[in-house]
C-alpha cells in the first residue's frame, strides 16, 4: 500500500482552493493542461453549477446554476464575502472525449459524472471495461490537474503573484479577466 | 445509475493486494456474506449483504463470470429495512388506545398497557409492510488496488466498509486529495502545512 494513511488527510481548504484555481484558470483563458507526450492535453471549464459554503461549515450557503454560473456577479460576490467553494461542475475534454463531472469537497469526490459513451452496444463485459477505462481516465485527469494546482499553490509565485491576481479578479467581478490581463501586461 | 450505465457518483477507496488463490477465497467470502434473509416477518433490523449487479435478487457468486471481469470484481451491497409509516402508526395506536379505554371503562390508558398495544400493532403492521430496498454498486480493480462505491453518504459508506472488512478481511482507506501527490511527499507536506488563502482585498 502506498500513499497517506487515513488520518493524514488534506486540510479542508485544499479542495475549495483547487476548485477556485480551476475556475480562475479557465476564466482567464488558461484552462488547459499539458500532461506530456503520453497524457496529451486536457481542456477544462466550469460547466453549470458552483456552490459555496461558509468557512467552518459544511452546508451549502449559495448555489449558482444555469449557463456560465462562474460569470455571475453573485459567484464573485460569494468569494469576495469570504465564502469558499463546496462543489463545482466541470467539463473536461481530452482528445475527442468530453466529460462533465461535479467535484465535491473536501475529498474531491466524483459525482454525477457523465462519461462519453464509446461503445453503443455490446455485451456486459465490454460496457464494463469501457466505463472503467473512462472512469480511470477521469480520475487520471483530475490527478494531473490537482498536481498542477499543488505545484502552483506551494510555489513562491502563489504569494507573490497568483494570490494578488486572484484577489483582484475576485474584487473586479465577472468578465474582468481580460482587463486584468491587460493591466498586468502594462505593469 | 452505476457501474454499467448512467452517471457515476462514487467514493473511492484504496484496498490491499488480494491473496494467492483469491478467486476461490473471494467466491466463498461473497457467498458467506451474500444477502440471504428477506424481511418476511416482524423484523425492523436492517439486513445487509452482497448481490449481483445484474439483479438484486441474484445472490449467488458461485459463477465467477457473473461478478469477476478480468481485473474487476463487480457486485452490489443490498440493504433492506422495514420502516413503518409514522403518522399512520400513530393514528392506529390512538384508535386502539381509545377502544381499550372504552372497553375497560377507563379515562386513560396505563403506560404498560399502551406499550403492549404498541408492540402488538407494530408486529401486525410489520407483517404487512414491504421493506425499503437499496442497492449500491461496487467495482474493485484487483490489480491496481482501488475500489469505488456508488454512494457518497456517510452511513451507507460506513456499512459498506464494515461489510467489506468482514467479507474480505481488509480495511478500506478512503481516497484523499493527497493521494494525487503521493509520489511527491514534499509537495504533499507543503500542502498540509499551507494555510487557507484569504481572497478579500482588505486583508492584504
Amino acid at each position: 500500500m502506498s500513499g497517506h494513511e487515513e488520518n493524514e488527510g488534506a486540510p479542508p481548504h485544499v479542495a475549495g482552493e483547487f476548485f477556485l484555481w480551476l475556475w480562475y484558470q479557465s476564466e482567464t483563458g488558461q484552462g488547459r493542461v499539458d500532461f506530456g507526450e503520453e497524457g496529451g492535453t486536457v481542456e477544462y471549464w466550469v460547466d453549470d453549477r458552483i456552490s459555496f459554503r461558509a468557512v467552518g461549515e459544511d452546508k451549502v450557503s449559495a448555489i449558482m446554476t444555469g449557463d456560465n454560473p462562474s460569470l455571475t456577479p453573485e459567484a464573485h460576490a460569494a468569494l469576495a464575502g469570504g465564502k469558499v467553494i463546496r462543489d463545482v461542475r466541470l467539463a473536461l475534454r481530452r482528445e475527442d472525449r468530453e466529460y462533465t463531472v461535479t467535484l465535491k469537497a473536501p475529498r474531491i469526490e466524483i459525482a454525477a459524472a457523465k462519461l462519453p459513451a464509446l461503445v453503443k452496444s455490446g455485451d456486459e463485459g465490454e460496457v464494463l471495461y469501457e466505463r472503467m477505462f473512462l472512469y480511470e481516465e477521469l480520475h487520471f485527469i483530475l490527478g494531473g490537474l490537482f498536481r498542477a494546482f499543488a505545484a502552483a499553490r506551494c510555489s513562491e509565485e502563489w504569494r507573490e503573484r497568483t494570490l494578488p491576481d486572484l484577489r483582484r479578479w475576485v474584487a473586479a467581478g465577472p468578465g474582468a479577466a481580460g482587463a486584468l490581463d491587460a493591466e498586468a501586461e502594462a505593469s | 445509475m452505476g457501474v454499467l450505465k448512467g452517471g457515476l457518483s462514487v467514493r473511492r477507496y484504496r484496498a490491499s493486494e488480494p491473496p494467492e488463490g483469491f478467486r476461490d477465497l473471494y467466491t466463498a467470502a461473497l457467498e458467506d456474506n451474500a444477502f440471504r434473509d428477506a424481511l418476511t416477518e416482524v423484523n425492523k433490523e436492517q439486513r445487509v449483504g452482497w448481490v449481483q449487479v445484474h439483479n438484486l435478487l441474484d445472490n449467488s457468486f458461485l459463477d465467477t463470470n457473473r461478478w469477476l471481469y478480468n481485473q474487476y470484481a463487480v457486485f452490489g451491497m443490498r440493504i433492506d429495512k422495514k420502516v413503518l409509516p409514522g403518522k399512520l402508526f400513530g393514528a392506529h395506536l390512538e384508535k386502539r388506545c381509545q377502544a381499550w379505554a372504552k372497553e375497560n371503562n377507563r379515562e386513560r390508558v396505563p403506560s404498560k398497557v399502551k406499550a403492549e398495544l404498541k408492540d402488538a400493532l407494530e408486529m401486525e403492521m410489520l407483517l404487512k409492510t414491504l421493506p425499503s430496498v437499496a442497492v449500491h454498486e461496487v467495482a474493485w480493480n484487483l490489480n491496481e488496488g482501488w475500489v469505488i462505491f456508488h454512494n457518497q453518504s456517510e452511513v451507507p459508506n460506513d456499512t459498506f466498509r464494515k461489510l467489506f472488512h468482514r467479507t474480505f478481511g481488509m480495511a478500506l482507506i478512503p481516497h484523499d486529495p493527497l493521494d494525487f501527490v503521493a509520489s511527491e511527499p514534499e509537495l504533499a507536506n507543503a500542502l498540509v502545512s499551507s494555510g487557507a488563502s484569504d481572497l478579500r482585498m482588505e486583508s492584504r
